[in-house]
């Protein structure tokens, strides 16, 4: 009788613990996959924003150097994304590829070469820069969504991975711990489409 | 897109979540997107065509203030219908923390989640007694939209993280267009002001009001305190001295139109809140409806006020609690009808900011963020 007791109870417990660690694995399975998505995010809209500027640069509504500068800020991003999908991105999608001084660099062209006059310069002639401007803004203002989105994610997955059922049965497998992705994403001074109030 | 939108609390009886949620579903089925709402209703109720009702709310006592909230296996199982029948792209849940249909969405949804946080007074305690049962489902919300600074400050603190800041959003044109109404319309004798909200709920500050009130009627004898809101209308008499009491005339739960046309008539509106307030919606509303606005300074009334720390205030601040200083500030207002003037030309202009059609792009925005799966 007595052994029995045990022997049920020692079942009991494996299960629970086994359950407990499938729902672990799950559950961390889960928040990789968010923080895949939330960055295959990030990635989409940073190439939406550079081929935005690259076709404002192209307008005609700059003046050369300007349209130069951000022109070739752009390009430098754009480049930057092509490299990241090669077949040698050992980390699998899960990281950054250090592309934010790339993406910093677009950023800080787009205030330089969008000041507050040519801005209302390329609303008030509303041609193709006009509709290249709003495609920039729209972007530029989902980059620093996704961006805040993607590190939330991040922060998620580094502490769950920090738990020591996750460490000592190693439920991470041989994932690259995310990092978080920083750079200046600011938004340009825009006046016809202000950010929201703060 | 297919958006499912998650409300915890009674459509049945008006509050600022209630509000968001609806005016949110109406702007996107009106953009072209499909939209659907959750949310407790009574079974007897005209609903509008969007609302699926998950049951009947029962009162109780959540976060300092009683809220009519679902929960329980009934609606956990119509939570789950709701969301299997939707086959939504986004699921967009307001207050998930709380007891109610929202968490339960949250529980059971799976794909992209978005989710709002109004409140600025989580109460840490509960959160924290709670917090290892919650974790684990709050990871899955991909989008963390807070109302206010209030509220994402709140976010910040109790679970970690950020959340971008998008503010409740005002049918600005409906507000500006109304026209002056001789019912609350205030005369050089006898100025109006009007106080909006649950009167019997100690936070929307009807007793610092009422203080004030007795200031007012000794420079104004003839002035009129208009009162909209549901509560009993008995016991707030009895709170009063019996001067403001009879200056004091109770609207009731008023329509929009005619809250409209409040804002439009009164020579002041007093906000009075105590605490608790994360955006103050109301003050907005105010503000497109012409309504010179004078309201306590807390956090969040300041930040919609005064968008700028130093510059241009679009209303009138006093001091949290003090009902006499309240007082002169409102006579103040009613001896000057310039400043009245300015205040409303200020106050139309920071409305604007606020107006739906800016926020609901800023909405889209998060949910194409949250839903795009790389490749285009």
């Amino acid at each position: 009788m007595e052994t029995v007791t045990w022997v049920v109870v020692a079942v009991a417990v494996l299960l629970a613990a086994a359950w407990y660690l499938s729902y672990s694995a799950a559950r961390l399975d889960r928040l990789h996959a968010q923080v895949e998505g939330s960055l295959s995010a990030l990635d989409a809209h940073l190439v939406r924003r550079a081929e935005a500027a690259l076709e404002l640069a192209n307008a005609g509504a700059l003046d050369p150097a300007s349209a130069l500068l951000l022109a070739s800020a752009a390009s430098d991003a754009l480049e930057r994304t092509t490299d990241r999908l090669g077949d040698d991105d050992l980390l699998e999608g899960q990281h950054f590829g250090g592309r934010e001084s790339v993406e910093s660099d677009l950023t800080q062209s787009l205030a330089l070469a969008l000041t507050p006059d040519i801005v209302a310069d390329i609303v008030a002639r509303d041609g193709l820069a006009a509709d290249a401007l709003d495609r920039l803004e729209a972007a530029s203002r989902r980059v620093q969504l996704a961006r805040r989105f993607h590190n939330n994610a991040v922060k998620d997955v580094q502490r769950v991975r920090g738990k020591t059922v996750v460490r000592v049965f190693r439920l991470a497998g041989h994932a690259d711990l995310p990092q978080t992705v920083e750079f200046d994403d600011e938004l340009p001074v825009l006046s016809a489409v202000a950010g929201p109030p703060s | 897109m297919r958006v499912g939108i998650v409300c915890p609390y009674s459509f049945d009886v008006p509050g600022g979540v209630q509000f968001h949620v609806r005016d949110l579903a109406r702007y996107l089925l009106a953009a072209g997107h499909h939209a659907s709402v959750l949310a407790p209703a009574d079974d007897n109720t005209e609903l509008p065509d969007y609302l699926v009702s998950c049951g009947r709310a029962v009162p109780v006592r959540y976060n300092g203030s009683v809220a009519r909230l679902t929960f329980g296996p009934v609606t956990a199982a119509r939570v789950s219908r709701w969301l299997s029948d939707g086959n939504f792209d986004v699921v967009h849940l307001h207050e998930p923390v709380t007891p109610s249909a929202s968490l339960l969405a949250l529980w059971a949804a799976e794909g992209p989640i978005v989710a709002t946080f109004h409140t600025a007074n989580l109460r840490s305690r509960a959160m924290q007694a709670a917090y290892p049962m919650l974790r684990p489902s709050l990871e899955k919300i991909g989008g963390r939209i807070a109302v206010s600074e209030e509220a994402r400050r709140t976010v910040t603190t109790h679970l970690g993280g950020d959340a971008v800041v998008i503010p409740n959003g005002v049918d600005v044109a409906a507000f500006a267009s109304a026209t002056v109404d001789p019912r609350y319309a205030g005369t050089p004798d006898r100025p109006t002001v009007a106080f909006l909200g649950r009167i019997d709920e100690p936070r929307k500050g009807l007793h610092v009001l009422s203080r004030g009130f007795e200031e007012v009627l000794r420079a104004r004898p003839g002035a009129r305190l208009l009162i909209a809101g549901p509560g009993s209308v008995e016991q707030a008499r009895e709170r009063m001295t019996p001067s403001v009491a009879a200056a004091s005339e109770f609207l009731g739960l008023i329509s929009d139109a005619d809250k409209a046309r409040l804002f439009a008539s009164v020579d002041a509106y007093a906000a009075p809140q105590t605490g608790g307030e994360s955006f103050g919606i109301v003050l907005v509303e105010a503000m497109a409806g012409g309504a010179p606005v004078v309201a306590s300074d807390l956090p969040a009334f300041v930040r919609v006020l005064q968008p700028a720390p130093g510059g241009e205030v679009a209303g009138v601040l006093f001091p949290n609690e003090d009902g006499a200083n309240l007082g002169r500030c409102l006579v103040a207002l009613l001896d000057d009808p310039a400043r009245r003037a300015d205040l409303r030309t200020a106050g139309h202009r920071r409305a604007a900011s606020f107006d739906w059609s800016r926020v609901a792009k800023d909405i889209v925005a998060v949910y194409d963020t949250v839903t795009n799966t790389g490749g285009w």
